[in-house]
């Protein structure tokens, strides 16, 4: 038993071979603390051995050494193979201070089998300075704030609001109410570079969008938003819109400068109001599937909208802008061919406004949309998420504040990322802002709101007014919009209905109203859009797009076949088309 | 001296730091289904260890400002007595696991206590709670908001720092 005696004061094992032992030799991993170190050593050997080795490479005493592995401390008898330890596996290491050393010496000396750790512990404990270091440290350390969320600055109060309560709704109603406590805060909220920044990333923005399920099926059901999402020159543009308002603004004013020019060219009118025509054919078959118009769907939009300044929290999609409303916006900047003016406010039932899109009914118009339908549908399923989102404080403190704020308010809307590709749109949503407010102020209106039966039976009326207006289109073209808008305008606007509630059209002066317009919208054409839309399921592609196909081979687009591929993946929009074809943005 | 063989439990405490928003708001927010923000501390020798923002620190088991723990792993046992562990949570503290090492993605708490267990036990700590970094990460959104989340550090709060001088 002279093998490593000389080396090895505290050996006192007995199955100790020569390290150059016929045994594999493998390679341990040594971890300490601070440090990592490959150690080979004979697959056999024992762990005195390996501690021997350890010692030269960690340049430590061999009784400095705490061997670890698998949770148990590898004791000087031991060998390695019977701990397990093989090849590539880690071993912890721990080297003792040197207070500790002696300890370990002394009494291991004493037991065979001692680990040099438990030793030392039990032996002395008064004597282990070393050992005491932890402890002392740790004994004044000043005490930290607890408060895990002040880690998090910024998101401190959003994980107050989160501890508070797992509720979405609730967390979304108090960071509303911080929002409307604080107007400024939606501006702070902008300009935070953090919000910026992932609103300059399309990828993301889109992501998130695509991410709400809501959303999802959305797009499903219109492939549009699809499209409009994943055009990345629009997401930036609405994204670098939404944070510029100014700009925003600027954009919307060219763009009805332009759409005005566009008027003035000779048969430009007719272009455009065919195109939106066409436009309005697969909206309104789509529309039609769905839900007929509901007048509260103003409110529904409106409110729904209204959510917008905790865009950041809130991503509900909102509706399809490419509706028919893209009609009434070129008859009234151009005023070119306009029909009588509607009682209740500013339409223009026109030939190229099919629906005869009362401004006073904006939202219906623009309602129509397989987008906004399934709004409604998602809000008449779910009756509670109205009762919500109405009856949530800060609801009605932000439908005041913009009401008193109509600028703000089209800011909102206008801000939406759905909206700004259709500034039409978005000049229609201004226009009607005043209305909107007034809609919603109107206890009586969203009491129906919160109702769910009485919204369902609002939207039962709007599709049996459809399919009147399919059925005999002659009688109820105005009906769609100027009809609806007379309930619940019945309740705010019109001073001389103040006892049409807004849950029944069966007032008589609502009535009346409905008859008036119906008999307005007629001249629109509703002819034109219902009967046109009628067919348009059953077209194929090349005959609905037959009129923008003309266009574009009259502007020099020769290729048909081309397109026709642009027009069906704009949805026949002939300026979206041109640029697809054009692969540049024209004018 | 009769050979202690002594056998200490060594429990993971799992905390949700974001308590229960997390598994709500991660489908809208990140795209994938986060379950929580974890974070852990090594329970062993009736103290609970973990690594924030100050170094290493231990106070009394849930004895942080998160309270008890949303789940609890039993991480076996182990030989190494408090004396040991010190000394060797000491030679962390002055290299690996000072106070400024901390970084919420790649250095936090959970690598902390996935070293720590392993030390104890050889055994690691669950991989969903070591994956979460990534995983965020992968998210877009979590790549926007890396750089905020890098300046910030979690500190639930114990009393006692290791190594500190």
């Amino acid at each position: 038993m002279a093998e490593q005696g000389a080396a090895d004061p505290v050996n006192n094992n007995n199955n100790n071979k020569p390290e150059a032992s016929e045994g594999t030799i493998i390679k341990v991993t040594v971890k300490t603390p601070k440090d990592k170190e490959e150690i080979a050593i004979a697959e056999d050997a024992s762990v005195t051995q390996f501690k021997e080795e350890i010692s030269k490479r960690f340049k430590a005493k061999q009784d400095q050494l705490v061997l670890i592995f698998a949770g148990k401390i590898l004791k000087d008898g031991d060998s390695l193979s019977q701990h397990g330890i093989k090849d590539g596996l880690t071993v912890h290491l721990v080297i003792k201070t040197a207070h500790k050393a002696t300890d370990g010496g002394s009494t291991s000396a004493s037991s065979s089998a001692s680990t040099q750790v438990g030793s030392s512990s039990t032996s002395s404990p008064a004597a282990n300075p070393a050992s005491t270091t932890g402890p002392a440290g740790s004994g004044p350390a000043p005490t930290q704030t607890p408060n895990l969320m002040s880690g998090f600055g910024d998101l401190a109060n959003l994980a107050g609001l989160g501890m508070g309560s797992a509720n979405f709704m609730e967390l979304q109603q108090q960071m509303q109410r911080q929002l409307m406590s604080n107007p400024e805060m939606l501006s702070q909220i902008m300009e935070n570079p953090l919000v910026q920044n992932m609103m300059s990333n399309p990828d993301l923005m889109r992501q998130m969008i695509v991410a709400n399920p809501q959303m999802q099926q959305l797009m499903e059901r219109n492939p549009e938003i699809s499209h409009m999402l994943n055009n990345p020159e629009l997401m930036r543009q609405t994204m670098e819109l939404a944070r510029n308002p100014a700009m925003m603004q600027e954009m919307m004013r060219n763009q009805d400068r332009a759409l005005s020019n566009l008027e003035s060219i000779p048969g430009g009118y007719n272009a455009l109001r065919r195109m939106y025509t066409d436009i309005q054919e697969p909206m309104f078959s789509a529309a039609r599937e769905q839900f007929g118009n509901n007048p509260f769907s103003a409110l529904g939009g409106a409110s729904d909208s209204g959510v917008q300044p905790s865009r950041t929290e809130n991503r509900e999609p909102l509706p399809n802008p490419w509706g028919p409303p893209n009609s009434s916006n070129p008859s009234e900047s151009g005023g070119a061919t306009t029909g009588s003016t509607s009682t209740s406010g500013t339409t223009n039932p026109s030939v190229s406004n099919p629906l005869g899109i009362n401004p006073g009914s904006l939202g219906n118009g623009m309602f129509n949309s397989p987008g906004m339908q399934s709004l409604l549908q998602q809000i008449s399923e779910n009756p509670q998420l109205m009762q919500n989102m109405l009856s949530a404080p800060y609801m009605r403190s932000m439908m005041q504040s913009l009401a008193q704020n109509p600028e703000l308010a089209s800011q909102v809307m206008v801000n939406n990322p759905l909206f700004a590709g259709n500034p039409q749109l978005q000049e229609q949503f201004r226009a009607q802002l005043p209305v909107f407010l007034q809609q919603m102020q109107n206890p009586e209106a969203l009491s129906v709101m919160t109702n769910p039966r009485a919204m369902q039976a609002l939207m039962q009326i709007q599709q049996g007014l459809q399919t009147l207006q399919t059925e005999a289109p002659g009688l109820m073209p105005s009906l769609m919009t100027g009809g609806i808008p007379g309930v619940p305008t019945g309740g705010a606007a019109p001073a001389e209905n103040p006892a049409s509630s807004p849950s029944s059209a069966t007032t008589s002066p609502a009535q009346q109203q409905l008859m008036q317009q119906m008999l307005q919208m007629f001249a629109g054409g509703g002819g034109g859009g219902s009967g046109g839309a009628g067919s348009a399921t059953t077209q194929t592609p090349e005959v609905r797009f037959q009129t923008q196909l003309e266009q574009l081979s009259a502007m020099g687009f020769i290729n048909r076949e081309a397109n026709l591929q642009a027009l069906i993946a704009t949805g026949g929009d002939i300026n979206a088309a041109i640029e697809r074809l054009l692969g540049s943005q024209p004018s | 001296m009769a050979q202690s063989n002594s056998s200490f439990p060594v429990k993971l405490y799992i905390y949700d730091l974001s308590r229960g928003m997390a598994r709500q708001l991660s489908p809208v927010m990140l795209g994938r289904q986060l379950d929580g923000i974890w974070h852990t501390g090594v329970v062993v020798h009736g103290k609970e260890f973990f690594f924030g923002g100050a170094g290493i620190d231990n106070c009394p088991p849930s004895g942080t400002m998160l309270g008890d723990p949303d789940s609890v792993v039993d991480l076996g046992s182990t030989e190494v007595n408090e004396d040991l562990f010190k000394e060797y949570l000491d030679s962390l503290a002055e290299s690996t696991y000072s106070g400024d090492r901390y970084n919420v993605f790649e250095h936090n708490c959970n690598t902390f206590s996935n070293d720590v267990a392993q030390f104890l036990t050889g055994r690691k700590i669950p991989s969903y709670i070591t994956d979460l970094p990534s995983e965020i990460l992968s998210t877009p959104f979590g790549q926007a908001l890396r750089p905020l989340l890098d300046s910030m550090a979690i500190n639930p709060g114990g009393n006692n720092i290791t190594g500190q001088r």
